[in-house]
Parts: C-alpha cells; structure tokens; sequence
C-alpha cells in the first residue's frame, strides 16, 4: 500500500497547478512581487518534499 | 511542446494575455483545476451514487448541495447543470414550445436559441434592437402584440440576453420580463455573459428560467452549464420519465427526460464545483472588472480612428470596436497586410484576437488583472505610434 506516494503525486500535481496559476495570472512579462516569489519558493519547497516522499516510498 | 502524439500543449494562458471574448470567463481557477486532475476518469463521481441514481442526488461528492447552491445563486428554487447553455435552452424549447408555436428572440440573439427553437419546429420572430443596439422593454411589447395577431396566439417562449454575444451591451432585462408577464409569454433569461461574472437574481427580474454558461463564465470546462426555474415550472421543465419497456416492462426510476438522465458525470460538473465558490466571491467584484475594462477601452478611444461599438459607459468586459479607421488604414499599405495587427499584439504577448483582423473586432478583459489591463492598454496605443497612427 502506498498510499503515502499517491498523495505525494497528488500534491505535487497540486503544487504545481499553483504555479501554473501564477504564470497565467503574470503573463506576459512573469515579473514576480516578492509576495510571488515567496509563494513560488514555498511552493518548491513542498515539491522537493514530495519528490523525497516518492523516492522514499517507491524506490527503497 | 506536446502533451502526447501529436497534440501540443495548449499554453496561450500562460505565455500570452488572452483577450478573446468567448474564453475569458471560462479560464479555470486553481481549485479546477486540481479538481480536474483528480476526476478526469469519465464516470468519475459516480463511485458514491446511490439510490435514486441521479447526479443532483450525490452526497460524495456533494453534488446534491452544490445544485441547491447553484440555484440560490442565480435567485431561483430548482437548478440543473447541463453541457452548455444551449442545452439549457434546448430543454425549455422541447418543454414549453410545441409545432407551430411562435417563439420570440431578438435581433442579438445567439444562434443556439434560434436553433433550440427550430428543433421543435417553433417559429422564430425577433425582437429588433434600436439605434443603440439595444433591446427595449417598448420593443419586445409591441412584437408580442404583433406576433400574437399573426398567429392567433401569444409567444410560447421568449429569450432575452441580459447582455449580448456581440456588442456586450446590457438590455432591460426586468422591464421585458414585466412586459411579457402582462401578456403571460414565459421569459428565458440568458445568462452566457453574466452567471458566475456578476450578480444574477431571476427571481428579483421575474423571470422564469436562467440558463448560465460553466465554460463562458463560470471557470469551469466545456461543455458545462446551469438551467435554473421556479417550483412551479420545475415539475414541467425536470419532469421524470414515464417511459416502460413493452417487452421487458423495464422503467427508469426518477431520470429527467429533458436530461437525459445524468449531464456531467466527471471533470466537468467537478471543474464547475470546484470554481464555485470563487465564482460565488468574484461576481461581487463586478466593479472591479469594469474598472480594468476601462482602462482599456480608454487607451483604444485614444488612438485615432478607434470607435467603440458597445454601448459607452461600458457595462460589461466584453467590447465590439471598430478600427477600420485606424488599424486597418495601416493595413492597406503593411507589407503584412492585415496580419501586421495581430502579429504585432503577438509579439507583445498578447492573444485571442483573430488573426488579421483590424476592422472590427470583440475583446474582453474579464479576469486580467489591473497590471495586465495597464499592459495591454500600452500595447494597444504602442502599436498605433509604432504605425504612425496618432494618439490623443
């Protein structure tokens, strides 16, 4: 059972529709405030721990 | 970039500021979005479906409180989601217009009703727009009195726009469905361009049906929409099925006949619920929106030669302009013809305009922020100067 690593797939999707949603609403020029940029770095953040829940959970 | 094969990634939203008229309400929020990702399969919300086996029933998701909630939303008691507008005025058609019977649309209609109404084999006559091009309350009494001498009979159905497809004007909406009351004519309420962009009470218009639009403008997929009605016409308009197989004596529960049973059975009814509630939030920054509509059509009333076609002050973020004085002066003579225009605006990052048009055109800025307004309005006024064309 790995229900760790389907949740992990499915906030990392998440997290980047977030960020998807960022790029729409800065096109065309994507020039990031600094509450983006936090948002976009808090959002990587989450990723790389999800990619460390998929690997610990697929891969050992 | 692809998706797989030979279909590309569709990344207009993220690249470029999208201004096309028909798209801008229907971009999907973030809660759609993931929604989406996680209910793509087809049959996607029926894991839960329980007796009596119909979609408005579904308690997981909820789908039972959410079309509770869509009709308080538009201001009425029953509400059904349906795969587009034009479904919506399908099923009023087949309910309340039988062969024959006269049915009033206006000259601004969109071709959908018209075509609702030739598939019960009603007979369209339009209400005509006035110098304005808008539809007046004056104008809808006096076809109805005309229509009803040549047939013998009032209209079975009449549909009004609140605003329209093509110049984004608003028309007297209330003061028609008062009218048509007096003449007991049943009003549909068009809501393609309003439910989910700005506040829509039918009950308070006294109207008798709201269609609404998922995929215009309520951030949801295609095809997507709501039918909304009284208590009244409710048991006409979502009657269930009486219908029994002769050999095997089968019937088929509380299934709707004008829906066919279920509409939206997965992504689609779950992109619209997961919008909802921002959907619910934004129609109350209307104001907002038009303030950054203005700021654009500020920018094109500039440029010389640039006329507004819509009804000025705007009320809606859709815009009909003619620029065949201006953009399309400098079209006769550029070495790109008319694609100078739209090539230009494309380099600029900005999309959604037909390629080569420079005579007259619709854009809306609905869901740009006020910073992407800015952008585009410079962009407008840039490419005149970059072309000669002065701007005041």
């Amino acid at each position: 059972m790995t229900k760790k690593a389907v949740d992990a797939v499915f906030k990392g999707l998440f997290t980047l529709t977030d960020i998807r949603v960022l790029l729409r609403r800065t096109a065309p020029l994507h020039e990031l405030s600094g509450e983006d940029r936090s948002s976009v770095q808090k959002n990587l953040a989450d990723l790389r721990e999800q990619i460390r829940i998929l690997e610990e959970e697929l891969l050992r | 970039m692809r998706c797989t094969g030979d279909i590309e990634v569709r990344d207009l939203e993220e690249l470029a500021i999208n201004i096309d008229p028909i798209q801008a309400g229907g971009r999907l929020t973030a809660e759609a979005m993931k929604a989406i990702i996680a209910y793509g399969d087809g049959y996607s919300v029926c894991d839960n479906c329980r007796k009596p086996f119909r979609l408005d029933h579904i308690k997981k998701p909820p789908l039972d409180a959410f079309h509770r909630d869509l009709a308080r939303f538009v201001g009425m008691d029953e509400a059904r989601v349906m795969p587009g507008a034009r479904r919506g005025f399908q099923a009023v058609a087949d309910t309340y217009v039988g062969k024959g019977d006269p049915v009033l649309l206006t000259a601004l209609s969109h071709y959908t009703s018209f075509l609702a109404v030739e598939g019960v084999g009603g007979i369209p006559r339009e209400i005509p727009k006035d110098g304005q091009n808008i539809i007046t309350a004056d104008a809808a009494s006096s076809r109805i009195e005309e229509v009803t001498r040549e047939f013998g009979r009032p209209p079975a159905l009449l549909f009004i726009d609140h605003f329209d497809y093509q110049f984004g004007n608003e028309h007297q909406v209330r003061e028609i469905a008062r009218a048509a009351s007096s003449y007991d004519v049943k009003v549909l309420y068009n809501g393609a361009y309003t439910v989910g962009i700005l506040p829509v009470d039918g009950g308070g218009l006294g109207v008798d049906f709201v269609v609404g639009s998922g995929h215009k403008s309520m951030a949801s997929p295609a095809p997507s929409g709501l039918l909304a009605t009284t208590r009244e016409h409710a048991q006409e308009l979502f009657r269930t099925t009486q219908a029994k197989g002769d050999i095997t004596g089968r019937a088929f529960g509380v299934k709707e006949v004008e829906l066919l049973g279920c509409t939206l059975m997965g992504a689609t009814i779950m992109g619209m619920m997961a919008s909802f509630p921002r959907v619910a939030e934004r129609v109350k920054r209307w104001d907002e929106e038009l303030a950054n509509g203005r700021i654009v059509i500020e920018a094109l009333r500039s440029i010389e030669g640039t006329t507004v076609l819509s009804e000025i002050p705007r009320r809606h973020t859709l815009t009909r302009v003619d620029t065949r004085n201006s953009f399309d002066r400098v079209a006769e003579t550029h070495k790109k013809r008319g694609y100078f225009f739209t090539g230009a605006l494309s380099e600029k990052g900005i999309g959604g305009v037909i390629p080569g048009a420079t005579r007259v055109w619709k854009f809306n800025t609905y869901g740009l922020t006020t910073r992407q307004c800015e952008y585009l309005a410079s962009a407008f006024t840039d490419i005149a100067r970059e072309n000669g064309i002065p701007v005041t």
